[in-house]
């Protein structure tokens, strides 16, 4: 053992793997909700649907949406379809979803 | 405390080695937060080596990524991890085996990590590899004592952690959790059971060894010593599923059910099959519709986590789970003692999966890439 040393060397192995996945930014932010076309996930928790249903009355007191989609996901807690991100992309400027558990 | 200097170059082989300078590797481990909370076996290169030759060699080859980290579970993570966890090289194949079957998308591994349920992967391995391996099918199945159970559950819990980052309070938001969160790894009685074995019913070989997996909550026991006969210990058992309070009740999906080598002995000594003793769990396990919609008494219900062709009426039955096949029925425990066990299953959003350790699938199967949804 080195003189200069606490304690001694040793082989340790880290556990966790690495991470292979590219990191995504965030899409740039909106500087305004006014005449936007507004995406509302359902994402078919209890209380989600009701939960957005308030939200979405709370934001038209002071904003005018240019449209507003509704859309559902059918499980909770699984994964979006592509199909349905696509959608979604394709079709508004902003998205609001809830987890409404 | 311990200090880390660099990546261990010595062996050029490994991705993962790390010169560290510290006098206590069990501290060094929890330091880092590589741990379960349990103090682990300290890996070295020997005894990592070893591991990854059961698993074929290879130690770069890409096994699964396990999320909600999305971490690379390489052979030679994979075989840290068993090391971390006290497996021994002939544990690593079923440790594979369930890996790769809670990573198929049907299990939806990354929504039972991130839940606020508290359901784990409950897994429950068939065949000769039980034997060979020393997994313990019989007394305490669900209790401590056995190495195999105890090591290849809690290395599979250790992948979860540190691959899988589903640490508690960041990925893993579970609100309780369960003691299976530490190991939750059983056999099969295939020698104390009347009937063929899980994975035969699930078109297998006997000579086949498999592992099962699905995602419950803890064992839920179900004490009948007064009935001689299928109906009277199956009626305990369906007292146990018929409840509001679990995920079953409220998301469908599957569930468990664990007959004691007794209550089997005494349901087979009727002549009664697997099938039959499903068909009448399903029959006769339900809430009702005014159950599970609490009467009204917060407006309206309709429950979309539950099957559409469920009458939402009062006095309607709703099952418990939607068919017979949604019962995942096993035979385990000790010889003595009139027990069985419910395990309830988290819902919809999970499918258990059964893999066998050799990867085939049996023919005419719908299995993707070896992994069974069931």
């Amino acid at each position: 053992m080195n003189k200069n040393r606490l304690h001694p060397i040793q082989i340790a192995y880290d556990p966790r793997g690495i991470v292979a996945v590219k990191p995504q930014r965030l899409a740039p932010r909106l500087r305004t909700f006014e005449n936007v076309r507004l995406g509302v996930v359902d994402n078919s928790k209890w209380n989600a649907s009701k939960l957005l249903r308030a939200v979405i009355s709370q934001l038209q007191i002071n904003t005018t949406f240019s449209e507003i989609f509704m859309y559902t996901k059918p499980s909770f807690s699984r994964p979006a379809t592509t199909a349905l991100l696509d959608r979604i992309a394709a079709e508004t400027d902003a998205v609001i979803t809830a987890i409404g558990d | 405390m311990s200090k880390n200097l660099k990546p261990d170059r010595t062996s050029e082989e490994s991705a993962n080695a790390l010169l560290v300078e510290t006098s206590d590797m069990i501290e060094y481990y929890f330091e880092q937060g590589w741990t379960d909370g349990l103090p682990i076996v300290p890996p070295t290169p020997k005894l990592v080596n070893e591991i990854v030759i059961a698993l074929g060699g290879e130690p770069n080859f890409l096994e699964a990524r396990i999320p909600p980290r999305w971490g690379n579970l390489t052979r030679e993570v994979l075989a840290i991890n068993l090391v971390l966890a006290g497996c021994r090289p002939s544990y690593a194949l079923v440790a594979r085996t369930a890996i790769l079957a809670l990573t198929s998308s049907h299990f939806n591994l990354h929504g039972v990590q991130a839940t606020t349920h508290m359901a784990a992967p409950l897994m429950v391995v068939n065949g000769p590899v039980r034997n060979s391996i020393g997994l313990n099918s019989g007394a305490n199945v669900f209790g401590s004592g056995y190495r195999a159970n105890a090591t290849i559950g809690r290395a599979i819990r250790l992948v979860l952690l540190n691959v899988g980052g589903g640490r508690p309070g960041d990925l893993d938001k579970s609100t309780l959790g369960h003691p299976g969160k530490y190991s939750f790894c059983i056999a099969e009685n295939e020698e104390a059971s009347p009937w063929p074995p899980y994975h035969v019913e699930h078109g297998y070989q006997k000579d086949d060894s498999t592992v099962f997996c699905i995602a419950t909550e803890g064992p839920h026991s179900v004490t009948n010593h007064v009935s001689n006969d299928p109906e009277g210990i199956l009626d305990s058992v369906a007292s146990a599923m018929s409840t509001i309070a679990h995920n079953n009740a409220v998301s469908s999906g599957s569930c468990a059910v664990v007959i004691g080598p007794e209550h089997a002995a005494t349901i087979a000594a009727k002549r009664w099959t697997r099938r039959d003793v499903r068909s009448y769990l399903w029959s006769r396990t339900s809430n009702t519709y005014d159950d599970i919609s609490f009467r009204g008494r917060y407006g309206n219900i309709y429950n979309r986590n539950l099957p559409r062709w469920y009458r939402r009426e009062s006095g309607e039955r709703i099952p418990i789970v939607p068919s017979p096949d949604d019962i995942h029925l096993f035979v385990a425990g000790g010889e003595a003692g009139r027990f069985s066990a419910f395990l309830p299953g988290w819902g919809h959003m999970t499918a258990p999966v059964l893999r066998s350790i050799n990867g085939a699938a049996p023919l005419n199967s719908p299995c993707v890439d070896g992994t069974c949804e069931l």
